[in-house]
């Protein structure tokens, strides 16, 4: 589905991507672990299309199609999905608004009819109690005055209802309590899809014993230097980054 | 032939003013009550012309384009149609009604049968009755020394209402003054005043709604005074919707005794060139005045607000906030002003001014002033100029919408902040409905649908 390849990019003239391989089937979840600045975020900017990035080298083909020619709005009409590290607090637009001006603009492209206010409302409340979520988030501005944890929450609402095909979550568990991560786990679970893949960007291995990925890749410099099962994340726990800095440089 | 020394009767007069001093003539100062009026504000304005740059207040504002037209005096130059009409109805809104057409009251139109406690009264009329408290408001606020276009106004002064509400008065509906400019042919120059006298302890919703039709190329000078004697509550609106091609002039002088207090709501959306000039006194202690603006600014428009509050008594507040939209070629001027008279202890002044630029021809000059001659006052101000914010706009393409929808919703955001302070909820939708331009449910987007009153 997604084929990552000699990924160079830069931000402010500052080379933070220096080579990046990474492969993603259909139905597969991916953990992306690794240091503080390594890269990850901005890999997740790069996927979505947000401006002020450079590619300077390399592929990214996503469904057979060169991702990087394609603005922003375009790829996640075709189902890419980023769940934000920072989402962003828009007042003044309500959160209802929001989902259903994005999720009719994702079924015009699929040649899908508008959903009606009704059938919008039933969609959006179904998804909201599986996301433990109050109705009144809806009436509210998007991500205004939300908690930390609400915020995140709201990310996973957001693809509950946009069911993407690639969904990257960047840090979706940090700030969560134990609770609101269980829940936001299975929100996660249950759109585990042999058509869809997901990457969690995480720091803590215990997101992974929530939802199981398939692969855990290190990210460090700029590059995916180690690949490996779920056991890879508690070797992490153990061992840190250390030994897998001093692997990459030589 | 004989040459007269060089006075300033010689100095070339424009087109405009030419043609105001030949209206003025035809006319004559009348010999009501207002004639001393008339001729007080024309001498003034003789003095000081159309304002040009040099002026400090009209830096960035010009009118030479104004100064070039030649306008004939203020009435209607044609029978208005239902599609006129309609332009002036807001959805919604269940007021009493006066329509102006060119600046002239049509009574057939209007519908002025208040509930006892409300007096409107034609302007002229309540002029010409010995000993009105119109004689004593009129002119007495709006200073025609600094204020030339005010001075302009009142040397035609008579189109227009007075507006008295009694002691203790409510009246149960509000009050809608709906100003019609219509074209024909040449242009128009009307001049109307607003004299409010908010006796103590009443209350009155007040909307001053100016639309126009067609490709006017006309002038609205419009003037409004406010008088609220202790502990009046006024809540105001100037809704300024007139053709892009027309001129807008304005300006709102209040004066606020003991615990009286004033909301107004300034909203531009059209005109080539808007001028509002409002100025408040908070003569008394316990006063308070609320300024909300809002204008959106396209295509080469361009509106200039100038406020200015005076604390003159201690315990006084006032609280100001006016945004703008510049896109195109608009132009957008702000200054605002609070002035803090020694012994005006204890108050509590804020401004804001905050301006959103959609394009990068759009221009905006902004100014907040302080001038502080007491020590113990509470006061902030700012101003901002900025574009879209990068990330709120990566935000909501992510999510699959369009550049162009995306930018609309955060337009929107930004203006909404002015909307949301409207308590009327007819006018509130009105707004939402032109900040929220081709949006898709406008309606949905800011308070959704909860918050019907
Ligand atoms: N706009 C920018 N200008 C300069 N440097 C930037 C900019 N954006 C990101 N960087 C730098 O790029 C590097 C990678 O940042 P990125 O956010 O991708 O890291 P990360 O792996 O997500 O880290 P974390 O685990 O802390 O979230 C960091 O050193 C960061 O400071
Ligand atoms: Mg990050």
């Amino acid at each position: 589905m997604l084929k990552v390849t000699n990924l160079h990019a830069r931000v402010d003239d500052k080379a933070i991507l220096t080579g990046l391989d990474l492969e993603i089937g259909a139905g597969e979840v991916h953990a992306i672990m690794g240091p503080n600045g390594s890269g990850k975020s901005t890999l997740a900017n790069v996927l979505a299309g947000r401006d002020g990035y450079e590619v300077t080298e390399g592929t990214v083909e996503y469904d057979g199609q060169d991702l990087l020619a394609l603005a922003p709005e375009e790829r996640a009409r075709r189902g890419v999905f980023l769940a934000f590290q920072y989402p962003v607090e828009i007042p003044g637009v309500n959160n209802a608004y929001l989902l259903k001006a994005a999720l009719n603009a994702i079924r015009a492209h699929r040649g899908e009819p508008e959903l009606d206010a009704f059938e919008f409302l039933a969609l959006v409340k179904e998804r909201m109690e599986l996301m433990h979520m109050d109705e009144s988030f809806l009436n509210r501005g998007v991500n205004e005055g939300f908690s930390g944890g609400e915020k995140k929450r709201n990310e996973i609402l957001q693809m509950a209802i946009l069911e993407p095909r690639l969904a990257v979550l960047d840090e979706t568990d940090s700030g969560l309590d134990i609770d609101a991560l269980k829940v936001v786990a299975a929100g996660v679970n249950s759109l585990r899809d042999p058509e869809r893949a997901i990457v969690m960007v995480t720091h803590y291995q215990r997101l992974l014993d929530y939802i199981e990925p398939d692969y855990v890749h290190v990210l460090s410099g700029g590059r995916i230097v180690k690949t490996g099962d779920r056991t890879l994340a508690l070797e992490l726990e153990d061992r840190g980054y250390d030994w897998l800095r001093e692997a990459a440089s030589v | 032939m004989t040459t007269a020394p060089a006075t300033r009767d010689q100095r070339r007069l424009s087109p405009a003013e030419a043609s105001f001093a030949a209206t003025w003539a035809d006319r004559g100062p009348g010999n009501d009550g207002a004639t001393a009026l008339r001729a007080r504000g024309f001498a003034a304005f003789e003095a000081s012309g159309l304002p040009a740059g040099r002026r400090e207040a009209w830096k960035y504002t010009s009118l030479r384009a104004l100064a070039r037209r030649e306008f004939r005096p203020a009435g209607p130059v044609r029978a208005p149609r239902p599609e006129d009409l309609a332009a002036l109805d807001i959805e919604g809104l269940d007021g009493l009604r006066a329509v102006f057409i060119n600046g002239r009251l049509v009574p057939e139109l209007s519908d002025l049968d208040g509930d006892d406690g409300l007096q409107i009264v034609p302007l002229s009329d309540a002029l010409a009755e010995r000993g009105h408290r119109a004689l004593e408001i009129a002119g007495s606020i709006a200073c025609v020394d600094t204020h030339p276009l005010a001075a302009l106004n009142q040397a035609f002064v008579g189109d227009g209402v007075f507006i008295g509400v009694s002691p203790g008065a409510a009246p149960s509906r509000p009050l809608h003054l709906m100003f019609l400019s219509l074209d024909g042919g040449s242009p128009v120059a009307a001049h109307p005043r607003v004299v409010v006298d908010a006796a103590p302890e009443s209350a009155l919703v007040l909307i001053e709604h100016y639309t126009g039709r067609g490709e006017i190329r006309n002038l609205t000078n419009a003037v409004t005074e406010l008088r609220l004697g202790h502990g009046a509550v006024v809540e105001h609106y100037r809704l300024q919707e007139e053709p892009a091609t027309g001129f807008h002039i304005g300006g709102l002088h209040g004066w606020l005794e003991r615990d009286a207090r004033l909301i107004s709501h300034n909203l531009h959306f059209g005109a080539a060139l808007a001028r509002l000039d409002v100025g408040v006194s908070l003569a008394e202690p316990g006063a308070e005045v609320v300024l909300n603006g809002l204008y959106l600014v396209d295509g080469k428009r361009h509106v200039d607000n100038h406020t200015r509050v005076d604390h003159l008594a201690p315990e006084t507040r006032s609280d100001e906030l006016y945004r703008g939209v510049v896109d195109d070629r608009g132009r957008a001027v702000f200054n605002g002003k609070a002035v803090v008279h020694p012994d005006a202890q204890k108050i509590e002044a804020h401004q804001s001014n905050r301006n959103l630029l959609l394009s990068r021809e759009a221009e905006v000059d902004t100014k907040p002033e302080l001038e502080i001659y007491a020590d113990d006052v509470k006061c902030s101000h700012g101003a901002t100029v900025g574009q879209l914010d990068r990330n709120a706009l990566f935000y909501l393409l992510s999510r699959g919408i369009s550049r162009k929808v995306a930018r609309d919703m955060l337009t929107f955001a930004f203006a909404e902040t002015v909307a949301v302070r409207i308590p009327l909820a007819a006018v509130r939708r009105r707004i939402e409905a032109r900040i929220a331009g081709a949006l898709p449910d406008a309606r949905m987007i800011g308070h959704g649908v909860e918050d019907e009153a």
